[in-house]
């Protein structure tokens, strides 16, 4: 769970309880059918949104199909009555079974791609099966009546029954968002949304948690799809697969709050009712006015505030101080001492050994035959004039990029060809130049994503993002929204997140730059006790003055090979060192 | 007596693949001027082929501004005068609402301002297919030309198979391949043109040179919706629409512009040309609903197993 | 020719460039030196508009630069030969050279300006039709300072033209960039790392450390001062 979950996750189910109940006392007292069936479709497409959101909100995989989803539902409930006399009792939960189906089939293929590839293969899945479905002869199915035994078949003669259904639905979804925002399941999502390379390293298997993702949001997806159906009667393939639902499940979300469970209940409820009484209103002068509000709907928001209402409204109106310290976590929670490293399994030997490394780029070597070793406790500082490779040698050790040749080995064990978040796992934490926070997520909860990623449980989880809070000193800051901090700030958040994965090795990508004096100091003390407490640090830094008084060593890279290693002082004194950085004349004048 | 009608079927669906092909063509490199000089992804370029059919229909049909250029010269005139038009529709649209979520504002940022580009674009796309719903109604129109029931045979070639050439659409496919070598020396050899693929090529160098980026890719925005607007104005001449067609179309677009590679305009020429081709051999042995699923598989192994396509540069892969 | 008073750049929290003051008259060859990060590029990107600054002014031949857009700065005759050479890779050289010549300025003597850079680098002329992203880093930097040229500018700004060159093929580039000076008497400000490579041909150095201009002066007074060298270890605080 995520810090302070608990009384966050109550706090929003007595919020949903409430809006549930006021709603349903409101659709209770409508008499006209029109507007009942209006009450009905609001919990239902807010539903399908909440669905989508989970894919597409907290996971950032923007998807334009969902409609597959919605349709599978739909169509399982409609053909199990026509064809089975399945009662959508049963029929509701088979398509939730086969919509899980679907989105594994789906997701394995698609999950290769990202950006505007993957929005727009998620876009050709629907088509697909609106064309198949008019093939197989399924222009227009009725689901026939059953007045006998109408419960039997979820059909009621009382339309208001068939909205306290949809919010009864719709709360179960809204719940289990709830659940999900709230739980690591959330934090992994949200982790892969802002950085998915910076996830991995903090040892997330994005590829795992994206599918989880999508199978949840597909079997939710078709729920909504499957009472669309019940209450509609007739099913189309347009009507459930078309490019205008999928477009809803899109537009209620952004327009609501993305990300957030409460943005596709506040954008149903704000856009279906608009939508469907200028349809009714104006239908006959102004067919397809419904599409055009949902355009003009959509538009705005991206250009006025894209993050959707719910957060335009909430930064503005709820700004209130956030609290400093930790909240009460209990009294087992105090700062420990640092946990005792785990004995080496070749105590002798240096901790990270590399050997004969290389890397190129089509003609160009960006890592040429680096060899090095780190023994555990050390600090080693990597230098070297700008473009000399330093970067891409960490994009080798954590996985992010294979190597043509050479070996690394942490402990003993092979380093290379494992993905990114198996290295984070074996201990490896890293920190990357552009730090990427949660801006609206608390400091704690930033941290504890780390923690997740080397696999604790919960509450070990949390203890472990606290200890490494305190390490880096900002203990006084947990509770306070990520955006709110600072450069130096942001900086040691960063590493307190790749210290909760507890890692054996640092690989630090720049953590000083553009650090002021004072505040580079600042940095440095914290990077010295981590050290003291045992950590090994290895260190990509342009700060030589920093440098100098931090590391024990230095390993200097120019043109991707290893020009010098040895104590600073000496390094720094080395000819071919001065010319690497000074140029050749310089050296020669100076001898001269 | 099979192997006759094979044929037949066969070389005329090799002609039928050629001339299509070729206004997919031009409606391809629409799309892959917009997203091969900007990384635009824009939704709503289906809307911008419909409203050029459109566009056509309402300038040259009875008693309508063209019409006294005649059924047989109207159509294909109206067609290229749709360009203008959604061209500057095109520039106002870029202007007023996608330059505030592309161009050298979101360089750099997560996901280049992909996401902020869909979603506006998909408004666009809903706005204009069901405003065009309000305006134009949802009947099905067409284009009339007299040409388009009548063809040119060829043969007997094989013992009686013979190959028909639809007069319409070879009048259009003679116009869509001008319209691409027009456009094509304007590219490779005008200041203009060169202009605008340097601003591709690299938009802070192009700044560094003078050239004023976000005016070349209003007018890149423009021209890929003329021309796309163009290549509807064609297909206008052989086929009834409504202002849902667009959505049709796109996976074509996209289809042919991911396979001739994101990044080469003329790449998606090609790649039109290609899918054009799928399109019709399908036709021998897909029923007619499946088709278009024929063409979304395709795209689908396109974007898993080559996603640089054909002549493209780089790819988005896990 | 070119004044930049009292210049401060920052990147979202990173200041870039602190209250930088430095000056570069007509016609001549100035250079600006410092460690990695120190800010260099930066000032460039503020000069040609891609970086807006927190507060100072730029004016060039009396104007005031920070009012124009960043497009319209080519056009009065600054060309920026940037970092990394930024070549148009899917353009002929040919054609890139053409771009360089987009401000009516260049068009004016096109014939004249275009035999000119094929005189100080014939390899220009050898490839005219290949796609420049075929060049070799020699080549694209030649390239690079020949589209620079295209546009017969009143300032020729150089971004660290040697890096990632190997050092003789360096050594042909500071040989045209000296000659261009002295021979087509065009004002040049260069940026380097290679600090005694660049001095030796300017008339006049500035050091730039973490953003601040920290020494400035003739080269042979900045050459025989450590301090250069103990700036760029590292050594300062020491």
């Amino acid at each position: 769970m995520k810090q302070g979950a608990g009384p966050h996750l109550r706090r929003n189910l007595t919020v949903l309880a409430v809006v549930s109940v006021v709603y349903l006392v409101v659709a209770m007292s409508v008499t006209n059918s029109y507007y009942q069936l209006i009450l009905t479709l609001v919990p239902v497409w807010a539903l399908f949104g909440v669905s989508w959101n989970i894919l597409s909100g907290y996971g950032g995989q923007l998807s334009f199909g969902h409609a597959s989803f919605f349709g599978i539902g739909a169509y399982a409930v409609t053909l199990g009555v026509v064809y089975w006399s399945l009662s959508p009792w049963l029929g509701i939960p088979l398509g939730m079974v086969l919509a899980g189906l679907a989105a594994i089939a789906i997701g394995f293929p698609t999950f290769r791609l990202r950006g505007h590839y993957f929005a727009l293969s998620m876009l050709a899945y629907p088509l697909a099966i609106l064309y198949v479905m008019q093939y197989l002869g399924f222009q227009e199915v009725s689901m026939p009546m059953h007045r006998e035994s109408g419960l039997r078949f979820m059909e009621f003669s009382e339309p208001r029954i068939y909205t306290l259904l949809a919010v009864l639905l719709l709360v179960g979804g809204v719940a289990v968002s709830l659940v999900i925002e709230n739980s690591r399941f959330g934090l992994a999502l949200l982790a892969i949304r802002q950085n998915e390379l910076a996830a991995e390293a903090a040892g997330i298997n994005a590829r795992l948690w994206k599918m989880r993702s999508l199978v949840v949001s597909g079997m939710m997806g078709a729920v909504a799809g499957g009472f669309y159906a019940r209450v509609l009667l007739v099913v189309t393939p347009d009507s459930v697969f078309g490019m205008l639902v999928s477009a809803q499940a899109v537009v209620v979300t952004l327009f609501g709050g993305v990300a957030s469970v409460w943005g596709p209940v506040i954008g149903a409820a704000i856009l279906v009712p608009l939508a469907e009484t200028l349809q009714a209103e104006l239908g006959t002068y102004l067919p397809g006015i419904q599409g055009v509000v949902y355009g003009i709907a959509i538009i705005a928001i991206m250009l006025l505030s894209p993050d959707g209402l719910y957060w335009t409204i909430g930064d503005r109106w709820f700004r209130r101080a956030a609290p400093d310290g930790i909240p009460d976590l209990g009294p087992d929670l105090e700062p420990l001492p640092p946990p005792v490293r785990r004995a080496s399994t070749h105590a002798a030997g240096p901790l990270l050994q590399v050997e004969g490394l290389s890397r190129a780029f089509g003609g160009l070597r960006a890592v040429s035959d680096v060899s090095f070793s780190i023994t555990e406790g050390e600090i080693l500082g990597i230098i070297g004039p700008n473009g000399a490779g330093k970067t891409t040698l960490f994009n080798v050790l954590n996985g992010v990029l294979a190597a043509d040749e050479g070996s690394a080995r942490l402990d003993g064990q092979a380093l290379l060809g494992r993905k990114t978040f198996e290295v984070c796992r074996m201990g490896v934490g890293r920190t990357f130049q552009v730090v990427r926070s949660f801006p609206r997520l608390s400091v704690l909860d930033n941290v504890i994503v780390g923690a997740y990623g080397a696999g604790l449980a919960d509450r070990e989880a949390i203890a472990q993002a606290v200890r490494a809070l305190h390490q880096v000193g900002l203990q006084d800051r947990s509770g306070v929204p990520a955006g709110q901090l600072t450069n130096k700030q942001l900086r040691l958040m960063e590493l307190a997140r790749a210290l909760a994965g507890h890692p054996r090795l640092l690989l630090l990508d720049e953590t000083l730059a553009g650090l002021g004096r004072e505040e580079c100091d600042d940095v440095l003390g914290v990077l010295a006790r981590v050290r003291t407490q045992g950590m090994t640090i290895c260190i990509i830094e342009h700060t030589m003055h920093a440098m100098m008084r931090l590391a024990d060593r230095f390993v200097v890279l120019d043109h991707g090979r290893v020009l010098a290693t040895g104590l600073p002082r000496a390094v720094v004194e080395d000819a071919s060192v001065i010319e690497a950085y000074l140029g050749k004349k310089w050296l020669a004048r100076r001898d001269a | 007596m099979d192997l006759e009608i094979l044929i037949e079927n066969v070389l005329n669906a090799v002609t039928a693949g050629i001339t299509i092909g070729c206004i997919y063509g031009l409606m391809c490199i629409g799309l892959g001027l917009i997203f091969g000089i900007m990384r635009i992804v824009n939704f709503a370029q289906g809307e911008l082929l419909m409203l050029g059919m459109f566009a056509s229909f309402y300038l040259v049909s009875e008693g309508r501004v063209l019409s006294f250029l005649g059924p047989y010269w109207g159509p294909f005139i109206g067609a290229m005068s749709a360009a203008p038009l959604i061209f500057t529709g095109g520039a106002l649209l870029h202007k007023f609402l996608i330059s505030r979520v592309s161009g050298l504002r979101t360089v750099g940022s997560l996901d280049e301002g992909h996401f902020g580009q869909l979603v506006v674009t998909l408004g666009i796309s809903l706005i204009l297919q069901n405003g065009g719903q309000i305006l134009f109604g949802s009947t099905p129109v067409a284009v009339r030309t007299p040409l388009s029931s009548e063809a040119f045979l060829i043969g007997p070639v094989y013992h009686g198979a013979t190959v028909f050439l639809n007069k319409a659409k070879l009048v259009a496919f003679f116009v869509a391949v001008l319209a691409a070598v027009v456009l094509y020396v304007t590219l490779e050899y005008t200041r203009l043109g060169k202009a605008l693929r340097a601003a591709a090529d690299n938009p802070t160098a192009a700044t560094y040179m003078g050239i004023d980026v976000d005016r070349a890719y209003r007018i890149a925005f423009g021209l890929g919706s003329g021309i796309t607007a163009v290549a509807g104005g064609l297909m206008a001449t052989y086929i009834s629409f409504t202002p849902f067609v667009g959505f049709d179309y796109v996976i074509i677009m996209y289809s042919g512009v991911v396979l001739g590679g994101m990044g080469s305009i003329f790449g998606a020429f090609w790649g039109g040309v290609t899918v054009g081709f799928v399109q019709q051999f399908s036709a021998l042995i897909l029923p007619p609903q499946l088709q278009n699923a024929a063409i979304f598989v395709v795209f689908l192994m396109i974007v898993l197993l080559r996603p640089q396509g054909l002549f493209g540069r780089s790819a988005e892969r896990a | 020719m070119l004044e930049v008073r009292d210049l401060s750049v920052a990147y979202g929290g990173l200041r870039a460039l602190e209250a930088v003051t430095l000056s570069v008259a007509e016609r001549q060859f100035v250079t600006l030196v410092g460690p990695n990060g120190a800010g260099k590029s930066t000032l460039f990107k503020t000069i040609s508009g891609v970086v807006s600054p927190v507060s100072g002014s730029i004016s060039f031949a009396g104007e005031d630069l920070l009012s124009r857009r960043p497009s319209e700065r080519a056009h009065l005759g600054i060309a920026h030969v940037p970092e990394g050479r930024q070549v148009f890779k899917t353009l002929t050289v040919r054609e890139n050279l053409e771009m360089g010549a987009y401000p009516k300025a260049g068009r004016a003597h096109w014939a004249q300006t275009l035999d000119r850079i094929q005189t100080l680098f014939p390899i220009l002329a050898e490839r005219a039709g290949q796609l420049a992203g075929t060049l070799s880093g020699g080549e694209q930097q030649m390239l690079a300072i020949g589209r620079g040229l295209a546009c017969a500018p009143r300032l020729l700004m150089l971004d660290e033209p040697s890096m990632g060159l190997a050092p003789s093929v360096a050594d042909t580039i500071f040989e045209r960039i000296s000659q261009i000076h002295r021979e087509d008497g065009v004002t040049i400000l260069l940026v380097e790392q290679r600090v005694a490579e660049a001095l030796e041909r300017s008339d006049h150095g500035y050091v730039l450390e973490t953003g601040h201009i920290v020494l400035e002066g003739r080269y042979e007074t900045l050459l025989a001062d450590d301090r250069v060298r103990r700036s760029y270890l590292g050594l300062t605080e020491a």
